[in-house]
């Protein structure tokens, strides 16, 4: 039985890769010319869904609206928490060989726990969390635009002009005049700078809490460091020591934007090229970019999980080494 | 010819001068995976962790290209 | 201010999205992380238990073999050791058999010996009235005179014993005999009181308690010969004969 379905795989190879896609070019080419695609409109705000503000608040924190970007929020916390309750489900099954997606979200965890554990050092306890959480919600955050119908699906409004507004004539649509505009139900939330910066600025903020937990008070002279005026001899070199640590606030506050503006950047750009790949050249070769988001997306997971790391990290040991490296 | 025209190709024009800065990403990328392949060919025992540096080293480099992209975004949207 | 805004930044959903990320973050370190970690350590020490478990088993094999080892040694040693006593055992038996077989032989041998000694000493005492007999009847043929019949035998008596009137001859001018065991040859065998006389001699003449024994010897023809210690005094007709044929050629 073996043999013949050896040979069949062979000259199947056409079948399972080649035909697929051919079809896939030739409706490709169907759709392109019945239904030519719409520019999309590329916007950096995330677009609010509903008229009224969910909460209206005083002035400094202003009205909220449910915009696209929070629904992807909140549909990574449904996926965050059905893994929690698969995870729970598996602990109390007793079974100590996890299957299925918990046996994945199993060895990652392990994975992120070695690599916290060459690093932080007895720190890993602590820093463990963030690097992992970090990693999942950003990761599931990014693979969300891997979902068809995101950035895609959506209210269509009307617009009086602009360069984007193009006739739609999209397959959920009925062909009407005059420039329009999608605004997708679920837009990817790491492309809203809320997000990330939230996310960013949660990194740096417990970099310090950390920091403090480890060293105590004196971990400020980090930023403040008035002692060096005392203390090292030419006091001109004390001086610049001190406007050295001075430079670490800014360093901090470079990273928040470092931080959220990197993870933006990628993603942002990602899907913007995702659509305008789609627009020019509807199939096969968004295929191939989904595929490159994919990666971009783990990729900036772990990258974002371990600069948060690296900086914890770096937080916890004292910083007098650091000086004589500097010096050195 | 009207203001509103002069802003767009300003606009325009700014926006393609700002992705110039991702030529240093590019270049960026290019270094770190030289360094990483010769480091690999000499020694292929530590090839894991070297490309998990390299992809580190690669996400910092394209960060750079990144920031540029950013800036032709928000001269193109933002910048009225 | 405005600028933020284009970029679609405000403090409403930076709040909202810094208290979602908490909240998950909570929710993940609780409920998710804990068991996976529990899981983990679990099956490391399942694994470290298992291992432990191998090399424990492992060494109780060493263990065991090293025993049997030594077992099957010791009982190979008492194997030989049995073996070689058993073949001792065994020589000693066949030592001890084959001695006495000999020993059987021997007496069976010696005993056979002195029947056909006595028996010749049988078949010469009865010829010796025969020889006398001829003897005398020679001499009568010889000598035409008759000697009176007692004083015949008697002469014979003393030719053929060497005891004359109640002494041996030859031990009447012996001296300096050693004190040793005798031996004394006749042509034919002697009767029991000639026998008694030359014990009773030699001891008068030796003085101490000897061991006598008797022997038969036909061919020297008559008379005695004692032997006693290193020294022989031959009192025999053969003897005398050879002095004779010595002296002279």
């Amino acid at each position: 039985m073996a043999d013949p379905k050896q040979d069949a795989g062979k000259k199947s190879k056409f079948k399972e890769i080649g035909l697929p896609l051919l079809i896939a070019a030739v409706l490709g080419a169907i759709g392109w010319y019945f239904f030519p695609p719409i520019m999309p409109h590329v916007q950096l705000p995330a677009e609010k869904l509903t008229h009224h503000p969910l909460i209206s608040l005083p002035m400094p924190i202003g009205d909220i609206y449910l915009t696209n970007t929070l629904v992807a929020t909140f549909l990574v916390d449904l996926v965050l928490l059905a893994l929690v309750f698969a995870v729970q489900k598996a602990a109390k099954s007793g079974d100590l060989i996890p299957r299925g997606i918990v046996g994945v979200f199993e060895a990652t965890l392990e994975a992120i726990y070695n690599l916290t554990e060459t690093t932080a050092g007895k720190w890993t306890k602590v820093i463990f969390p963030y690097f992992a959480t970090f990693f999942f919600v950003v990761l599931i955050a990014n693979w969300t635009e891997l979902l068809p119908g995101v950035d895609s699906i959506g209210f269509l409004h009307k617009v009086e002009e602009g360069v984007h507004g193009y006739a739609a004539q999209g397959p959920f649509l009925i062909k009407q005049p005059g420039p329009y505009h999608v605004t997708p139900w679920v837009r990817v939330a790491s492309t809203d700078l809320n997000f990330t910066i939230a996310l960013a600025l949660v990194s740096v903020f417990m970099t310090q809490v950390i920091g403090v937990r480890a060293l105590g008070l004196p971990y400020f002279t980090k930023f403040f460091n008035i002692k060096a005026i005392f203390t090292v001899k030419p006091w001109w070199m004390g001086l610049i020591d001190f406007f050295v640590s001075i430079l670490e606030i800014i360093s901090e506050t470079a990273k928040i934007i470092s931080f959220s503006f990197r993870l933006f950047g990628n993603l942002f750009a990602g899907s913007v090229m995702l659509f305008v790949i789609g627009y020019l050249v509807p199939v096969l070769l968004q295929s191939a970019v989904l595929l490159l988001e994919a990666f971009v997306g783990i990729v900036q997971a772990l990258v974002f999980g371990m600069l948060t790391l690296m900086f914890m990290a770096l937080a916890t040991h004292p910083h007098g080494g650091e000086h004589e490296e500097a010096h050195a | 010819m009207d203001a509103q025209s002069i802003i767009t190709a300003a606009k325009l024009i700014g926006a393609g001068l700002a992705m110039i800065g991702a030529l240093g990403g590019g270049i960026g990328i290019g270094l770190s995976a030289n360094g990483a392949v010769q480091g690999i060919a000499r020694n292929p025992d530590v090839a894991g962790p070297i490309q998990t540096n390299m992809i580190l080293g690669i996400a910092f480099a394209e960060a750079v290209a990144i920031y540029c992209l950013v800036v032709a975004l928000l001269i193109l949207f933002v910048v009225k | 201010m405005e600028a933020l805004q284009n970029l679609g930044i405000s403090l409403g959903y930076l709040i909202v999205q810094i208290i979602n990320f908490a909240v998950m973050f909570w929710v993940l370190k609780k409920w998710a992380y804990p068991p996976i970690m529990d899981m983990l350590e679990k099956r490391r020490q399942i694994i470290a238990k298992g291992l432990e478990d191998a090399r424990i088993a492992a060494e109780a094999r060493a263990n065991a073999e090293k025993e049997a080892e030594k077992i099957l040694a010791e009982a190979r040693a008492k194997a030989s050791q049995i073996v070689r006593e058993a073949s001792e055992r065994a020589e000693a038996v066949a030592r001890e058999i084959k001695a006495e077989a000999e020993a059987e032989a021997a007496k069976i041998r010696e005993e056979g010996v002195e029947a056909a000694k006595a028996e010749r000493e049988r078949i010469l005492r009865e010829l010796r009235s025969q020889v006398a007999m001829l003897a005398i009847a020679a001499a009568q043929k010889l000598i035409g005179e008759a000697l009176d019949e007692k004083r015949q035998h008697q002469l014979l008596n003393e030719f053929f014993s060497g005891v004359k009137d109640g002494k041996v001859t030859i031990l009447d001018d012996a001296e300096d005999l050693p004190a040793d065991e005798a031996e004394v040859i006749s042509a034919l065998p002697l009767t029991d009181e000639e026998k008694e006389v030359i014990i009773k001699d030699l001891l008068a003449k030796v003085g101490k308690e000897v061991k006598v024994t008797f022997k038969v010897d036909p061919s020297i023809m008559g008379g005695l010969v004692i032997r006693i210690g290193d020294k022989v005094l031959d009192g025999s007709v053969s003897g005398q004969l050879q002095e004779l044929r010595e002296s002279l050629v």
